[in-house]
């Protein structure tokens, strides 16, 4: 690798070559503001606040746009540069609102945090700010189905506009107007349409660009907790991050409010789309399943686990004694590793050594409407795990390209042949696929009984016998592998509502019910047998895998601070640095901060 | 000796743009034929020679400029003529273009045979359409006379022409805004480096070039780089235009070698002829409206680059504007900051926000409800746009505010103490700021 070094206030350092000097700063733990930089995107030059002295150039140069070169000596912290930043924050915030009290990103936002580290003391501008509220207008306007836009709040970075341009491929947001008159906008106000529309709050460095989804529903500092997971909606396996919400103190614990993308070059980059990032309530909403049921006569009524087993086992065994081929097993591709690996062990130990021929696995495609040129494709496949079946030894047909083939169970249940269906499916509605011929065959009486294994009410769970709870993909630390071959870990965000229970447990339950002996008490034992029964291959160190906890806010603000800055600015989140700590001076015995006076 | 015009002899004579009156009195595309009997690199050393310097605004060497395109690259390269003439107080090349447009075609042809480029693209401005019309006519007559197009008089060399309108934008006569907004998008610079000559027009290698510097381009290859050079004191040599507007008996575009001093082009009757109506002159702005003013007693110097420039102004696009006394210095820069603010292109942030906030202060004190902190303001606010732009516009903005405060600093401490404008005109409307320009 090639490199080169430099000196930046006084430090030599080195970094890869073709870095531009606000990069270097930001490895090296300087700090060095910026707007219109944003480390996904293409370079613009135009907010003027990383700007830096560097020797031998007659101008303060911006550090976003120059290439480091050998010997380069840069000041970041001269007081010419401190004058000129300051000066560009004072204009910056010459037309910025100062509703930071009442604005969503206050809390998180680089222009408030920037401006407290590096802007002047007060504004000497004395005139009223522009506003774009007027008669029959207001500065709030619609940005699409997703979004909205303040354009009070913009203060024209253009991040947005290149976002589009660049990553969506098709550039629905431009600035019309010129100069002061500038104003982000869509083509006839149609506002933003895309797949990936929510990137853009997070690339807004202001509280301009909001999503609909959590516009007014939380601040920073209301979120005691952030886990950084993945998103298991489709076969990429974007890497987020989960945010909670404290709930009221008369109801302790937290509730997720937010996803975000995190940072990884080799699978989603800094982006994720609006599915994973606002298809996530179903997760706490009203049709989750809280408690285990059974069918008494025609009705279906909660039980309690330790009446459920016996009877699921009675049942089971039922079938088994009279014809173990009429035992079938219809699984989500939504089932993580672990779950495909006990449910493998359960076949097997309940219908013979080829028992896992009993298993159809199950997921859906759908083609995404997405520009060609698009830098960020979301896949068709809708299931996390497809690839991960495949690894463990199930029949997935042409796998992530391709959709299941079920006709086989589906005649065999239509035939009558199938006296039992065990359903398992931790995905969100509907991603089982179509299932109304199993739904008519258990009414009509074809199948004479049907067990689901799921997190919400469907219409499968109306007609099952059993229906047992389990945890969806925020509840429950599992491994899935996704259209890469990439083996990622999905963290515990939140607890499983109710009685519900992981998934692996249940299915632990119901084997131990029947009499067989998997020796697990926690799923990291799963994974350990997991990573033995499969040397070798990307599951060798599955048991070495960490899990994210529940970061709390207090560290992750430490965490922040401006020398681990620079982690935080490349893991996608501008993230605030601690208030009132000097960066400005450091090292000096200087006031933090300087008030603006006239250059002679 | 009196000075013989070359650029602009035959512009009062009817049908001087036509390309019959450009072969028979200005020996027309003369020229290009002996350049193509020369080696590229030959015509830019011949350019180099004379010393040419950009006639735009910046005087950069024309040579070195073409120098600098990449030689050996497999993409294609261009020459873009600048013809965005927004500066306020300049107007010379829309008279050459409008009067002798086949020297400008010719200067096109030459330097894409000097840079190895096959295409010329010429930016031209919003405004001129009637001068687009004229262009795109005269360029239709090379092309079939034979001096554009394939094969231009059997040399194999290629060349192509065409004329782009802008959409009106002062801000598209900055290199690389300009070439932005060839390629269809917004008039915004880029950032440099890279320069245009190694990535310019579709990131191909360009030189862009402005009207009259192309236009000398020929006269160079016919006359020779020394009778260029002689043209005018050293390192200035050559034709020049200045465009003289403002309370002057003559004002209009006058061609002169850049030895003339200032004083000459103001008073003389070779130029425009002395004040109007006799009344002293306050200030002149010697190179359109983005430079520093020179006082009365500062005339008595060579209206060249390095003249203008020792004496604390600079010669800019020679586009003189002359003021009388009636004209109040506060006024005047208010003037200039609502031209400046209009057409800031919105890009950085220090020239988007400074631009509307020095106008702001500038209307309050010409109001007369300036307070005396707003003279510190302005100097401050003035001093955080210049240098922190992208391209020079912000320097430019903030030039008018101070200059005239360090030249008229009391004008300004009068209107604040007297709360009003101490210089009311009556011809001066009241109104003037209302409407776009």
């Amino acid at each position: 690798m090639d490199t080169v070094t430099l000196t930046i206030d006084g430090r030599p350092i080195t970094v890869q070559k073709g870095k531009t000097v606000l990069q270097a700063a930001l490895e090296a733990g300087i700090s060095v503001p910026y707007y219109c930089y944003h480390p996904g995107i293409s370079i613009d030059g135009s907010c003027r606040v990383c700007v830096v002295k560097i020797e031998k150039m007659p101008k303060l140069q911006t550090s976003c746009s120059t290439t480091c070169t050998d010997g380069m000596v840069v000041m970041t912290r001269d007081p010419e540069v401190v004058e000129a930043r300051a000066g560009v924050f004072e204009f910056l915030l010459v037309n910025h609102p100062l509703d930071c009290p009442v604005c969503d990103k206050g809390g998180e936002c680089p222009l408030q945090d920037f401006s407290y580290t590096f802007g002047p003391a007060e504004s000497r501008m004395d005139f009223p700010r522009r506003v774009f509220d007027g008669e029959g207008v207001k500065a709030d306007v619609d940005f699409g189905p997703t979004l909205m836009l303040n354009r009070n709040r913009c203060i024209l970075c253009t991040r947005c506009v290149r976002f589009m341009k660049e990553i969506d491929a098709d550039a629905q947001i431009n600035i019309v107007d010129r100069g002061y008159g500038s104003e982000i906008a869509t083509f006839q106000e149609q506002g933003v349409h895309t797949l990936i529309s929510g990137n853009l709050m997070d690339v807004c460095p202001v509280g301009a660009i909001t999503t609909r989804d959590y516009r007014f529903k939380s601040r920073p500092w209301d979120n005691p907790g952030v886990v950084d997971t993945i998103c298991t909606l489709c076969s990429k396996g974007c890497n987020t991050s989960a945010w909670l919400k404290a709930k009221p103190e008369w109801a302790r614990g937290s509730r997720l409010i937010r996803m975000t993308p995190r940072f990884n070059p080799d699978v989603n980059n800094y982006w994720m789309c609006d599915i994973g990032r606002f298809d996530y309530h179903w997760v706490e909403g009203e049709t989750r399943l809280r408690r285990p049921m059974m069918r008494r006569g025609t009705a279906l009524e909660p039980a309690a686990w330790h009446d459920v087993e016996p009877r699921l086992r009675d049942r089971i065994q039922e079938v088994v004694t009279a014809d173990p081929t009429a035992v079938r097993f219809l699984v989500s591709a939504h089932a993580s590793n672990e779950e495909l690996f006990v449910v493998k062990q359960l076949v097997e130990g309940l219908l013979g050594a080829d028992g896992i021929k009993a298993v159809s696995m199950t997921w859906t495609r759908s083609e995404k409407p997405q520009p060609a040129g698009t830098k960020f494709k979301v896949p068709a496949t809708d299931a996390p795990n497809v690839n991960g079946a495949r690894d463990l030894g199930y029949d997935v047909g042409q796998g992530n390209d391709g959709l299941p083939d079920l006709t086989a169970l589906r005649t065999a249940v239509e035939g009558g042949r199938v006296k039992a269906v065990y359903v398992i499916d931790p995905g969100p509605q509907g991603s089982i696929g179509d299932v109304s011929w199993l739904i008519e065959a258990r009414r009509n009486g074809t199948l004479p009984l049907l067990i689901v294994q799921g997190v919400v009410t469907t219409p499968l769970t109306d007609a099952a016998d059993f229906v047992l709870p389990g945890a969806a993909y925020v509840e429950k630390d599992a491994l899935y592998t996704n259209d890469q071959g990439r083996v990622q870990a999905a963290s515990s965000a939140i607890a499983p509502p109710g009685e519900a229970l992981e998934d692996w447990q249940i299915l632990v339950n119901v084997a131990r019910a029947l009499g067989l002996t998997l020796p697990y008490t926690s799923s990291s034992d799963v994974r350990r047998a997991l990573a033995a029964a499969m040397p070798g291959g990307p599951y060798a160190d599955a048991d070495k895998i960490g899990f994210a906890q529940p970061l709390p806010a207090s560290s992750w603000l430490q965490a922040s601070n401006p020398s681990e800055r620079w982690k935080w600015d490349f893991f996608f989140q501008d993230l605030p640095p601690v208030k009132g700590h000097s960066v400005q001076t450091e090292g000096s015995a200087q006031a933090l901060f300087i008030p603006l006076k006239p250059v002679g | 000796m009196a000075y013989q015009r070359v650029l602009t002899q035959y512009i009062n004579e009817p049908g001087s743009y036509t390309l019959d009156s450009y072969l028979k009195h200005q020996r027309g595309y003369e020229g290009l034929r002996k350049a193509l009997t020369l080696k590229p690199g030959e015509i830019i050393d011949q350019v180099k020679a004379s010393g040419l310097r950009g006639r735009g605004g910046a005087g950069f060497p024309t040579g070195m400029k073409w120098q600098f395109v990449l030689k050996d690259t497999p993409k294609p390269k261009y020459i873009c003529c600048n013809a965005d003439e927004s500066e306020p107080g300049t107007f010379k090349d829309h008279v050459l273009m409008e009067r002798n447009p086949h020297l400008l075609i010719e200067g096109c042809a030459i330097g894409c045979y000097a840079i190895g480029a096959k295409v010329a693209y010429i930016y031209i401005r919003g405004e001129f359409y009637h001068v687009q019309q004229i262009l795109e006519a005269e360029i239709e007559k090379a092309y079939k006379a034979g001096y554009l197009g394939k094969n231009i008089f059997g040399s194999g060399f290629d060349c192509d022409v065409y004329v782009h309108r802008g959409a009106g934008a002062y801000e598209a006569g900055e290199e690389t805004a300009l070439i932005e907004s060839l390629e269809g998008k917004r008039a915004q610079p880029r950032i440099k480096p890279p320069f245009p000559a190694v990535a310019g027009l579709y990131q191909c290698p360009t030189a862009v070039n402005n009207v009259e510097t192309l236009c000398n381009v020929p006269l160079i290859i016919m006359n020779g780089p020394e009778w260029f050079s002689k043209l005018g004191p050293e390192k200035n040599g050559g034709p020049k235009l200045y465009c003289i507007s403002g309370h002057v008996k003559k004002p209009g575009v006058y061609e002169a070698a850049m030895d003339t001093t200032l004083r000459e082009l103001i008073y003389d009757e070779r130029f425009a002829g002395g004040m109007m109506d006799e009344r002293p002159m306050k200030a002149v702005i010697p190179g359109g409206s983005s430079v520093p003013l020179l006082l009365p007693d500062q005339l008595d110097i060579p209206a060249s680059f390095d003249g203008v420039q020792k004496a604390g102004s600079l010669l800019g696009s020679a586009g003189l504007i002359v003021f009388n006394d009636s004209v109040c210095a506060v006024w005047l820069a208010m003037n200039l900051l609502h031209f400046y603010r209009h057409e800031s292109c919105g890009k950085c942030t220090p020239c988007r926000e400074g631009t509307d906030w020095l106008l702001k202060l500038l209307m309050r004190i010409e109001r007369g409800e300036g307070q005396p902190k707003d003279l510190d303001l302005l100097f401050g606010v003035s001093n955080n746009i210049v240098g922190k732009t992208l391209c020079a516009f912000g320097d430019a903005a903030a030039t008018p505010v101070l200059s005239t405060m360090k030249l008229f600093r009391d004008e300004y401490e009068a209107h604040i103490r007297a709360g009003a404008c101490t210089l009311p005109a009556p011809w001066r409307a009241k109104h003037a700021m209302a409407g776009a320009h």
